[in-house]
């Protein structure tokens, strides 16, 4: 029987944690027992396959949704009176959820595709913090004169929106209960297009949805 | 939003964007998270195999991360201490859903194979030992990591998978050097054992 130390070692010369003097030791004692070296041997192929299946870096799904999400989550925390709406950010996360993107698919033609976080600064006045397009395809900017106290919207690359059902504008309602909070987005004769809000369990409700120009 | 001024985050070293940190710049740590979310997501990924709650919890080590910077000495490599924050939201997390491998097995992670109600052997399909046998070897590994106990996963995905050395998984962990090869050892046997009959099927 082995003893701890014998496996350590083994162990170790599997790892590469041996120095050069130990090595050749254990090279030797493998080329003398057969058996040890069949085990070493097994260990080997089997540290192969498990580097071969489970990468060690991973693509992130909606990696730049999750930089954007840390950075507003860091200025909530700096600045804590900024943060009007603590639950606004899990409000939101459900918008990157593959069952709530196939919901949508029938109205992503017309919906603006993003998400903006908005934040009050000290005027009073909204800003856009950060930006989310499902669609890597999609690139989205903001840009805020506060002479002409608008916010412009621009999107990139959203060739399915017809030219004739524009989105002018959204709306978070928000109330005391969290389940009441709807986001509502309007056309640009005022109709609604589409109004979503959230379920008991917190996953994306669709409300109503208009794909008529 | 400002366009980005600031050299390739690749080129940077992680202890110069640790000191920006360290004096308020959100951009530097924007550049941190960008060089180690794969890693990270992949570390969280394999503990608990669910890409929605990795997701959140890769989030979530960033974010204590960013408020345990200032006290960050840098008397460690970033990732290292990065990664012991990881294992720790890893940790709780774990605790919380009461997961509790440990040799045990969990079948949280393979009930979807068999729909409740269905026959224990029905007829026509293959054996159970048979059906197994013709698993995918990477399904394999991934069901048998599942099978280990938190403790035996961390250490052998720290060690094979990101290839940390002894002493930073001992760092990580934390634990002894005796501990980290112990833990190497049980785990590397336990996956032999659940791993046995994989290589010979496998293309």
């Amino acid at each position: 029987m082995k003893t701890p130390t014998e496996d350590h070692d083994l162990i170790r010369w599997l790892d590469g944690e041996m120095t050069a003097a130990e090595r050749e030791r254990f090279a030797a004692r493998l080329e003398s027992d057969p058996v040890l070296k069949a085990d070493a041997e097994a260990l080997l192929q089997l540290g192969a396959a498990l580097r071969a299946h489970l990468p060690g870096e991973m693509p992130l799904p909606h990696a730049d949704f999750f930089n954007s999400q840390i950075q507003v989550r860091i200025a909530q925390e700096d600045e804590p009176a900024r943060s009007g709406a603590p639950s606004r950010g899990r409000w939101l996360e459900w918008f990157r959820l593959p069952s709530f993107a196939t919901a949508l698919a029938a109205a992503a033609a017309v919906v603006i595709a993003g998400v903006m976080i908005w934040q009050q600064d000290e005027t009073g006045e909204s800003m856009v913090l950060s930006t989310y397009t499902p669609n890597p395809g999609v690139q989205a900017r903001a840009f805020h004169s506060q002479e002409a106290q608008a916010t412009v919207l621009m999107l990139d690359g959203l060739e399915a929106m017809p030219a004739d059902h524009k989105i002018v504008g959204y709306h978070i309602q928000h109330s005391e209960r969290e389940q009441d909070v709807a986001t509502t987005l309007y056309g640009e004769r005022g109709e609604v297009v589409l109004v979503v809000s959230e379920d008991s369990h917190h996953q994306p409700r669709l409300l109503s949805v208009s794909t008529q120009p | 939003m400002p366009a980005p001024t600031a050299p390739d985050p690749g080129e940077v070293p992680d202890s110069d964007l640790v000191k920006r940190c360290q004096a308020g710049d959100t951009r530097a740590f924007d550049a941190l998270v960008t060089r180690y979310r794969g890693k990270v997501y992949a570390m969280t990924y394999h503990m608990i195999q669910n890409e929605t709650e990795a997701w959140d919890l890769s989030q979530e080590a960033f974010i204590k991360a960013w408020r345990a910077l200032p006290q960050f000495k840098l008397d460690s490599s970033f990732y290292t201490w990065l990664y012991r924050i990881t294992h720790n939201v890893t940790y709780d997390w774990l605790r919380k859903k009461k997961i509790q491998g440990d040799g045990e097995f969990d079948d949280s992670h393979t009930e979807h194979r068999v729909a409740a109600g269905a026959e224990t052997v029905p007829h026509g399909d293959p054996a159970p030992d048979v059906a197994m046998k013709r698993m995918e070897l990477g399904e394999r590994i991934r069901d048998a990591i599942a099978q280990l106990s938190p403790d035996h996963r961390q250490v052998i995905l720290l060690r094979e998978v990101d290839g940390l050395a002894y002493e930073e998984i001992a760092e990580v962990v934390p634990c002894s050097l005796g501990t980290v090869m112990s833990r190497l050892f049980y785990a590397r046997k336990k996956l032999q054992e659940l791993l046995k009959d994989a290589y010979e099927n496998a293309d």
